[in-house]
């Protein structure tokens, strides 16, 4: 029973991580207005030789730092190329509606939303008054409610937002930044709520008697929401 | 049962602060938290004569690309008779209120995320003149060839935000409204 419920959460995380991937693949690898390498290539050798005719208007700063340059300096050949440089026509540009952080933020804003609804969703803690003893009480469930599977489905989530974050958002964390960085404290929060709520789900998952998790996966939650704010 | 009550009583009192924070300007800590509008990238630029006596020569930078120092000394009369190598000289009234705006917008002055970030990078050393030499914007474009920027006859020079920033106009630079000028779709290290 242990091993598959770590399973379903593990796979729960990994199918939602790689679903962001793949909407985000399908948004640019898919795509059929990406040039082929042979165009690729033909349209930047061609506005590099553009550009070598107005040299003269470029600092030798950034004229002598542009080592792709140096293979273009055949005069003859420049010479009545202008006319043929292909620059993109500025065009409505308009950003994707899924990408790979689109996706890093719908999970983010959907891990806080189940947080919400698993905390609604709670059970009671029982009898208030005249309660039986504990061995007369009904076996804790620890699977099956809905509270159950929305806290699983929270923690899941929770790590496929950390992971997204992580791989497409790489690159604006640095070791260099300082520790009030707002990306660096947006990861380490995030990074932190995602293991609390998954700490308690375990916590609670593996136990017969009624445990105080809530508060840990509140915690998690509170630092996840936090995280977003910070980056919002 | 008691409990729930007065967690989703608890939800409700905060759903209701943050919905009636709108009108909170980001001047103070508690603004900016209970302010729900999306704060991500740098402040747009709200003042015409600073659109207009700026962006008449150049892309109008929003303040919030750089902190305070910086704009105090890039905005005075010396300074503005050798801007970057151009004379750029302005009025008095109309250096002062262009000079206001950039210093009281400036990185170090705003909760926008962006901003944020390039004040806390430049808290300590020199005031950074050059917004393309602040560390973080140079780092963020580091993995971008040089064929696509300096050789690239559409975009010329990382100083020009707008070539391939689409709505770095409303102060939004996020990569996905990236488009840089005969490289469609390219997109960061994915596609090197």
């Amino acid at each position: 029973m242990e091993w598959r419920f770590k399973v379903v959460n593990i796979a729960a995380g990994i199918c939602l991580a790689a679903l962001s991937g793949m909407v985000y693949a399908d948004n640019t690898a898919v795509n059929p207005a990406l040039p082929t390498a042979a165009s690729f290539y033909t349209n930047n050798f061609q506005s590099l030789k553009s550009r070598s005719l107005d040299a003269q208007s470029f600092n030798s700063q950034s004229f002598n730092s542009s080592s792709y340059l140096l293979a273009t300096n055949e005069d003859d050949a420049l010479l009545g190329q202008e006319g043929m440089t292909t620059v993109t026509p500025a065009t409505d540009f308009k950003p994707p509606l899924m990408s790979g952080r689109k996706a890093h933020q719908y999970l983010g804003l959907g891990t806080v939303a189940l947080a919400g609804l698993t905390m609604l969703a709670a059970p009671g803690e029982g009898c208030d008054h005249n309660c039986p003893p504990a061995s007369q009480q009904p076996p804790r469930q620890t699977s099956g409610t809905t509270h159950t599977r929305l806290a699983r489905a929270t923690a899941a989530m929770a790590i496929a937002t950390v992971m997204t974050g992580l791989i497409y958002h790489w690159d604006d964390i640095h070791w260099e930044d300082a520790f009030t960085d707002p990306d660096k404290m947006h990861a380490r929060l995030a990074a932190a709520g995602a293991l609390l709520m998954l700490y308690a789900v375990e916590k609670s998952a593996h136990s017969t008697v009624p445990t105080s998790h809530a508060g840990i996966a509140e915690l998690g939650a509170a630092a996840m929401v936090v995280a977003i704010k910070l980056t919002w | 049962m008691m409990q729930t009550k007065s967690k989703v009583a608890a939800l409700l009192a905060i759903a209701l602060s943050v919905s009636g924070a709108y009108a909170h300007a980001e001047e103070d800590f508690v603004g900016w938290l209970l302010n729900f509008q999306r704060q991500k990238n740098v402040r747009p630029v709200t003042d015409k004569q600073y659109q207009e006596e700026c962006g008449g020569c150049h892309f109008a930078y929003q303040p919030g690309l750089l902190p305070a120092k910086s704009w105090e000394v890039l905005l005075n009369a010396n300074a503005l008779r050798k801007h970057f190598g151009v004379n750029a000289e302005l009025d008095d009234d109309t250096l002062k209120v262009i000079h206001d705006y950039a210093v009281d917008n400036a990185a170090d002055k705003s909760w926008y995320k962006r901003s944020r970030k390039i004040a806390v990078a430049t808290e300590e050393g020199p005031a950074p003149l050059r917004i393309t030499e602040l560390r973080y914007i140079s780092l963020k474009h580091h993995e971008i060839p040089e064929k696509m920027i300096k050789g690239n006859k559409g975009v010329k020079s990382l100083s020009f935000c707008d070539k391939c920033h689409t709505q770095a106009a409303k102060g939004v630079y996020d990569a996905d409204t990236v488009d840089i000028p005969n490289y469609p779709n390219w997109d960061g290290w994915f596609n090197k």
